[in-house]
């Protein structure tokens, strides 16, 4: 009971948080994205771009705000590639993204010897986004809810700010509808005037963007350097949390923090040292949460109807 | 006499030309490259003998056209990987000379010893792509390959070559039993496999560090730290040292089994009933499920066989090159399998040569990066810049669309001023 103890409190919970929310930002760019007709596979690889572009920029200027600068824009111009490949060129969405993803290893690998003469692991941040703790007053004193939600580090804050405005954005705005029926019914969005073709793009560049500064936070909040594949499977993690969240910011955002959840209690049993089992046990456990999460509630919910279905209208023919 | 009455033997002699060169050439004997060229005019004459000339000039101009997008997206990707190493200030004459010369020649076993696990995880992938299923998880069931040779070849003592055979067919069973549950939710659920698979590749890839201590390794000794015990001499694979006096000691015939094993992969999908139903399922679900065929049993039939390929991977480094496991040292063969398979436009056959060209690059990039100052992460960029040209076809018939129609204006215009 008392190992029970030692692991089951608040600091879980607040792990929880903190480890859930690259894949929250991953994952709200992926409800975007499928929801516009795309499939991003991409992600791990997007992730993986904006982490070593946010460390390079924390690095070099000392300032992590430009760090994250960085790595958010890195990653929405990678992902661009993603955008010209599937709609402009009609590549079948999962092979573009597997490529990305190959490609994504190479760039970082071969920045990686450029700019610090080795593969591996990057020098250490100085200052992170780690170091500022913003407790927001009042709030932050409430018991629990008051550590987990109200006294977190920015990026964790722009995630929750992220997933109200995208929930917002999809339902309220004409553009969020636009998007929605670029993935729904494409022929349709095309007929009242609006090119399917441009809310495609828009949707897989905001995927790329919080991929991005979910790649960021992995860099230059949550550790204080980047190494070559830190983003260990998120980006497909994120992908399942779409998928069980329903395609839909607040339902992603919950099924984030589910595996946010599976990480935590990893890295607990892995530190606590509680039970005498080899550590790479625990280490498995986000990736059969996400196995169980995909085989569990993946009926219940329905794709966009046109995701990953090309779409081509009749062009000047020739 | 009639010289159609040759035909068979003209065929046995073009495979047996074949069979030799391909033998000679993988164990660094480039003059087997002779015994290919003579197996493949023989074979040209053959199929000449059979169907007449038309058929064989078809046959060349097939062979020409599904190349030249592949040699072209080389061509362009060599150029842009200069430009790349120009502007990071490398001397790219240098550097290629010294790839293409460590790739080809001078290191030419190492390009063969990397190729051959990524042939099986290849073969894995593109299989998969068949059913219009993709195996990205192939890294996984190539480390349960790994281990499980590891253990029955730690633990087997059987005849020689009684215990390699079994020891190919239990590990390989194993890596596809991994698929098995992914296999039943896209089945059952429809759940994604990209997801299930890539997971299960993470659990795999951390499941055997355990494996390892479980089997000798011991973090607490610097000399025997993550990696297990070494397999008994009997159950290491032949190598060609000892038919080919003069091949590389480390060079085994892995990458033979590979080739037979695209050739058998090549023969299930396109002359079997099962290789038939796979390929209707991946082509339109629909039309597959009008004619009968059961799609719930091609994807299961396709995802298992993929693992069974890529767990072969495994066992081929296991048995044939290291001859122990060790941790997080695969060199990332299934994700570069994905890669060879793409690249091939999973075509079996395609498969071989591009799980060459892939271990070549590999070698080249290591040999280059000792020899001259270029670090061979240059490579990756090229990896990648020839995957997206060849894989985003549609950009040449977008060019070839853009450059018809501009001339069709020209002509136009021309008409229209005179």
């Amino acid at each position: 009971m008392e190992a029970f103890f030692s692991i089951a409190n608040t600091d879980l919970l607040v792990a929880m948080v903190r480890l859930s929310t690259p894949i929250t930002l991953a994952a709200i760019g992926a409800v975007i994205c499928e929801r516009s007709g795309i499939v991003n596979i991409a992600m791990e690889g997007i992730m993986i771009v904006g982490a070593f572009f946010a460390a390079v920029g924390a690095l070099y200027t000392g300032n992590p705000w430009i760090g994250l600068l960085m790595g958010v824009v890195a990653g929405g111009i990678f992902s661009l590639i993603h955008a010209v490949a599937t709609v402009s060129f009609h590549l079948n969405h999962v092979v573009s993204g597997a490529v990305l993803n190959i490609l994504a290893m190479g760039v970082t690998r071969y920045f990686m010897v450029l700019f610090f003469g080795h593969p591996g692991t990057t020098d250490p941040i100085p200052n992170t986004l780690g170091q500022l703790k913003w407790a927001i007053p009042g709030l932050s004193k409430i018991p629990v809810i008051g550590r987990m939600f109200f006294d977190q580090t920015p990026i964790v804050y722009f995630s929750f700010i992220l997933v109200i405005f995208f929930a917002w954005f999809m339902k309220k705005t004409k553009l969020g509808l636009h998007i929605r029926a670029a993935g729904e019914h494409p022929l349709a969005l095309e007929t009242i005037g609006v090119s399917v073709k441009k809310m495609r793009y828009l949707g897989v560049f905001i995927s790329g963007l919080t991929s991005g500064m979910g790649g960021a936070y992995l860099a230059i909040e949550n550790s204080a350097s980047f190494t070559e594949g830190m983003t260990n499977g998120r980006g497909f993690i994120a992908l399942a949390a779409n998928i069980s969240g329903g395609w839909n910011p607040i339902g992603a955002f919950i099924a984030s923090l589910f595996f946010g959840f599976a990480d935590a209690l990893q890295v607990r049993f892995q530190v606590g040292k509680v039970f005498d089992i080899p550590a790479e046990i625990f280490i498995i456990f986000p990736y059969v949460a996400t196995i169980i999460a995909v085989a569990g509630l993946v009926r219940r919910s329905r794709p966009p109807k046109e995701v990953g279905v090309d779409f081509m209208i009749e062009q000047e023919s020739d | 006499m009639d010289i159609k009455k040759l035909k068979p033997v003209f065929f046995i002699v073009s495979i047996l030309m074949a069979v030799i060169g391909t033998s000679l050439y993988m164990g660094s004997y480039f003059s087997g490259l002779l015994f290919i060229l003579a197996g493949v005019l023989l074979f040209m004459a053959y199929k000449w003998l059979d169907s007449g000339t038309t058929a064989l000039v078809e046959l060349i101009k097939a062979g020409a056209q599904a190349l030249m997008v592949p040699v072209f997206g080389i061509a362009i990707a060599i150029v842009l990987g200069a430009l790349v190493m120009l502007a990071s200030g490398y001397d790219p004459v240098e550097s290629y000379r010294a790839l293409f010369y460590g790739a080809f020649i001078r290191n030419w076993h190492v390009s063969v010893l990397n190729a051959a696990p990524l042939m099986f995880t290849g073969l894995s992938v593109a299989l998969a792509f068949h059913a219009g299923l993709f195996n990205i998880g192939a890294e996984g069931q190539y480390y349960i390959g790994a281990m499980a040779a590891t253990f029955l070849g730690l633990n087997l003592n059987l005849p020689p070559f009684l215990s390699l055979i079994l020891i190919f067919v239990v590990a390989g069973m194993l890596a596809s039993a991994w698929n098995i549950v992914p296999a039943i939710l896209k089945v059952r659920t429809g759940a994604h496999e990209v997801i299930t698979t890539m997971m299960l590749a993470h659990t795999a890839r951390y499941l055997s560090p355990i494996f390892i201590r479980a089997h000798g390794g011991d973090p607490n000794t610097s000399d025997h730290a993550y990696v297990t015990d070494q397999l008994p001499e009997a159950n290491w694979l032949p190598r060609f040292k000892t038919f080919l006096p003069e091949a590389n000691y480390r060079l085994h015939v892995g990458i033979l089994i590979g080739i037979v094993m695209a050739l058998l992969v090549y023969y299930l999908l396109y002359h079997t009933r099962i290789g038939f139903e796979i390929r209707a399922v991946g082509q339109n679900k629909d039309a597959a499920r009008a004619q009968g065929i059961s799609i719930g049993k091609s994807i299961m039939m396709a995802l298992l066989l993929a693992g069974f390929l890529a767990g072969l991977a495994g066992v081929n480094q296991v048995v044939g090159l290291d001859h122990k496991l060790y941790e997080n040292l695969s060199a990332g063969y299934g994700w570069n399998g994905i890669s060879v398979a793409l690249l091939a436009s999973s075509h079996p056959i395609g498969v071989i040569f591009t799980a060459l060209l892939w271990g070549a690059l590999d070698a080249g990039g290591q040999y280059m990066a000792r020899v001259t100052d270029t670090s061979n992460s240059i490579v990756e960029i090229i990896k990648g810049i020839i995957l997206f040209l060849v894989v985003a076809k549609y950009i040449y018939a977008y060019l070839g669309n853009r450059i018809r129609r501009y001339r069709r204006r020209k002509q136009e215009a021309a008409e229209g001023a005179a």
